[in-house]
């Protein structure tokens, strides 16, 4: 009898734990916060919803992006195009239903005329459909993918996901005297990122050291360890790996690949942001002669770059920007003379007023050098080989090369 | 390919191991009191940060890392004990979970605040860095010294448990509160002290895991799901099966994910599932009707 009463106290508990167990990764999946429930409905006012990490593996890039965004309205008297803005933040957390929620709130609830923001590809893929029907712009700031359908009302600062990796196939191809062995997460972010290099590579006469020539996906966003995986390369014959990651996913994979002592062995490609500058502090020597393809590095050097990077410096105490303070820079600037542009009259324009003209804006001058939009609705842009190392300051990604400008 | 699972194994080993010292803490304050502490992966993580903090390359630090980790997660269990006490009866489980999930929220967003977003770098010791090589494979000297470590920690428990007083008077509890009360026994006693020792064991494993497991936003919800799943396995019998679930979710995490890659996402779930199916299959509670 007691040891009967024992067994059920103990498959109770048992089943206790199961279920919150499952509550738990329930609520892991949509636990959105939200900053700032401004309902300013001012005539005049141009609401902006910015949409940014900040919670999960990029949380390091939300307060970048917002950042950057805020840094160009600070030093532009809080207006863009001539009206006072309102910017309300919601957490797009590791994408999917986060995101889902929170452009929900921001579209539904707070009406925001025009949605800035994003990291992660899966964010924008969930949010299409609720965008599309209120008919409002989408200024993203972080990765594309390439199965969206319909972009008359998309834009990005940034990039296709795609482009990186196919911007730095070739110079891998000729450069590496060998297979290359490619690997990135399981999502559609990473399918675009290290797809684009493995079809420019292999399309070129590139040769995968993958298993039959497949690209090694890791579960995301759960994956923390990565040396059985990186134990894999390490039993293969590849000469050189090209791999994208980012956020706290990159510093596991950097530092757990200089632990396998696999460093010295096969050199380490990647996408820019495996060495983003605010995770190389975190990485610190197992970084070292990593080399990467971005689209900016900190030490370009153009006339708006120096502006934008003294800016910053003043704000924020001597740092340098980073990638993602240039593409919520570039958010604002392009909103200012959009919004600037649709604005006949003086009178509030639309958010369909705001969408042709962001549209019609014909150059940017951002920190990345002077573009324009391309078919796609992202810039033309030169994409650069950066390497790791000491730039007097500390660790930096220092341009080598350019490789390649894409974008048509 | 025998030396890549060679390697691999070895690996799933030293994450066995960490997870066993975090979910050995949960399974204790579980045991004892049936509490499911939530906020137990945010004692990890305040392990991890303290590391990040303290660590500069020399063992010494290490162990003086470690001593204010015991502390810090004494106190921390100290005060998640006085602040779950008065929630019991039917809705006991339910506000604990709440209760201990919305500090760990909490303890999230300190972090970041003190710490910023950023990962944070925790360098090995300068003695246990770089690697070894196992076969053709390199691998991490200090992941082979940490397997020691857990090894150490595992052994130590379990005799805790076994062979002295306290932990025949911890069993007594887990057993039976009210007949070990009635032996003079004083139970609340007991349960600070097992969380104590849980929140001990977690802030410890976040100092000893850090260079493996590293302080950044998330790892908190990572290790807390890691060890309720290593909880869910191995039931609350006592060390040697959280340490056998906890072996086996970290084999299933590494070599699991280097046999059958595909498989990698949802493997450790559906392990989870079959040892519950097995084990209810099994369990002396059928077979008793």
């Amino acid at each position: 009898m007691h040891l009967r009463r024992g067994y059920l106290r103990q498959a109770r508990r048992l089943t206790t734990a199961t279920t919150v167990l499952s509550v738990l990764l329930a609520v892991a999946g949509c636990s959105g916060s939200s900053l700032g429930t401004d309902h300013d409905r001012r005539s005049g006012t141009i609401r902006i919803g910015l949409l940014i990490p900040q919670s999960g593996v990029y949380k390091v890039y939300g307060p970048e992006i917002k950042d950057g965004f805020q840094l160009y309205l600070d030093t532009h008297g809080g207006k863009l195009g001539g009206h006072p803005v309102t910017v309300t933040v919601a957490d797009e957390g590791d994408g999917k239903q986060t995101a889902v929620n929170s452009g929900k709130r921001l579209i539904q609830s707070e009406h925001v005329d025009v949605l800035v923001g994003t990291t992660t590809v899966d964010s924008l893929l969930g949010l299409q459909s609720m965008l599309a029907e209120a008919k409002i712009p989408f200024v993203g700031t972080g990765g594309r993918a390439s199965t969206l359908k319909d972009i008359s009302r998309i834009w990005h600062t940034s990039w296709l996901s795609r482009e990186p990796g196919a911007a730095i196939a070739d110079y891998l191809r000729t450069t590496v005297n060998g297979p290359v062995y490619a690997i990135g997460p399981d999502y559609q972010g990473g399918w675009d990122q290290v797809g684009g290099f493995t079809e420019a590579f292999t399309s070129a006469g590139g040769k995968l050291a993958n298993d039959g020539g497949k690209t090694a996906w890791t579960p995301w966003p759960g994956t923390t360890n990565y040396l059985p995986y990186i134990n894999k390369i390490a039993a293969s014959d590849a000469k050189a790996v090209y791999a994208f990651y980012a956020g706290a996913a990159a510093t596991a994979f950097v530092q757990q690949y200089a632990q396998s002592g696999l460093g010295s062995r096969i050199p380490l490609y990647g996408y820019g942001m495996l060495t983003d500058e605010s995770l190389l502090e975190a990485e610190g020597t197992a970084a070292d002669g990593i080399q990467t393809v971005l689209d900016y590095a900190s030490d370009l050097d153009n006339d708006a770059n120096r502006a934008f990077a003294a800016a910053y410096a003043k704000a924020h105490s001597g740092a340098s920007p980073h990638l993602f303070h240039v593409t919520g820079w570039d958010a604002a600037l392009l909103l200012d003379q959009a919004i600037a542009a649709a604005s006949t009259g003086g009178a509030t324009p639309t958010p369909e007023a705001i969408n042709t003209a962001i549209g019609k804006v014909g150059q940017i001058d951002s920190p990345r050098g002077t573009w324009r939009w391309s078919s796609q609705h992202t810039p033309i842009q030169p994409w650069y080989l950066r390497k790791v190392a000491q730039d007097g300051r500390g660790r930096a990604n220092v341009v080598v090369q350019t490789l390649t400008t894409l974008g048509n | 390919m025998i030396a890549t699972f060679v390697a691999t194994g070895v690996d799933g080993l030293a994450f066995g191991l960490l997870l066993f010292t975090v979910a050995a803490g949960l399974t204790l304050i579980y045991g004892v009191m049936g509490i499911l502490n939530l906020a137990h992966g945010s004692l990890y993580l305040a392990g991890a940060y303290l590391a990040a903090g303290m660590a500069d390359g020399g063992l010494p630090a290490l162990g003086l890392a470690v001593a204010a980790a015991t502390l810090l997660g004494a106190s921390g269990g100290v005060l998640l004990d006085h602040l779950t006490r008065p929630l019991t009866g039917d809705q006991g489980h339910l506000s604990q979970a709440l209760v201990t999930m919305g500090l760990s929220l909490l303890a999230a967003d300190a972090c970041t605040t003190l710490f910023g977003a950023a990962p944070r770098p925790v360098p090995p010791p300068t003695v246990l860095d770089g690697s070894v090589h196992l076969g053709a494979m390199g691998y991490p000297v200090y992941r082979l010294a940490f397997i020691i470590v857990g090894a150490v920690v595992a052994v130590g428990l379990h005799w805790m448990l076994r062979h002295t007083t306290t932990g025949m008077t911890l069993r007594a509890v887990i057993a039976d509160p009210r007949m070990a009360a009635a032996t003079g026994i004083r139970p609340t006693r007991v349960r600070t002290g097992a969380f104590a020792v849980g929140g001990a064991l977690a802030t410890t494993g976040g100092v000893l895991g850090a260079p493996i497991l590293g302080p950044a936003p998330g790892i908190d919800t990572t290790v807390l799901a890691l060890s309720l799943v290593v909880v869910v396995i191995g039931g609350t019998g006592g060390v040697l099966t959280t340490l056998a679930a906890a072996l086996l979710v970290g084999q299933v995490q590494t070599t699991g994910v280097l046999a059958a890659p595909l498989a990698a996402p949802f493997a450790l779930f559906t392990v989870m599932v079959v040892v519950l199916v097995l084990a209810h299959r099994t369990s002396p509670q059928v077979r008793l009707r």
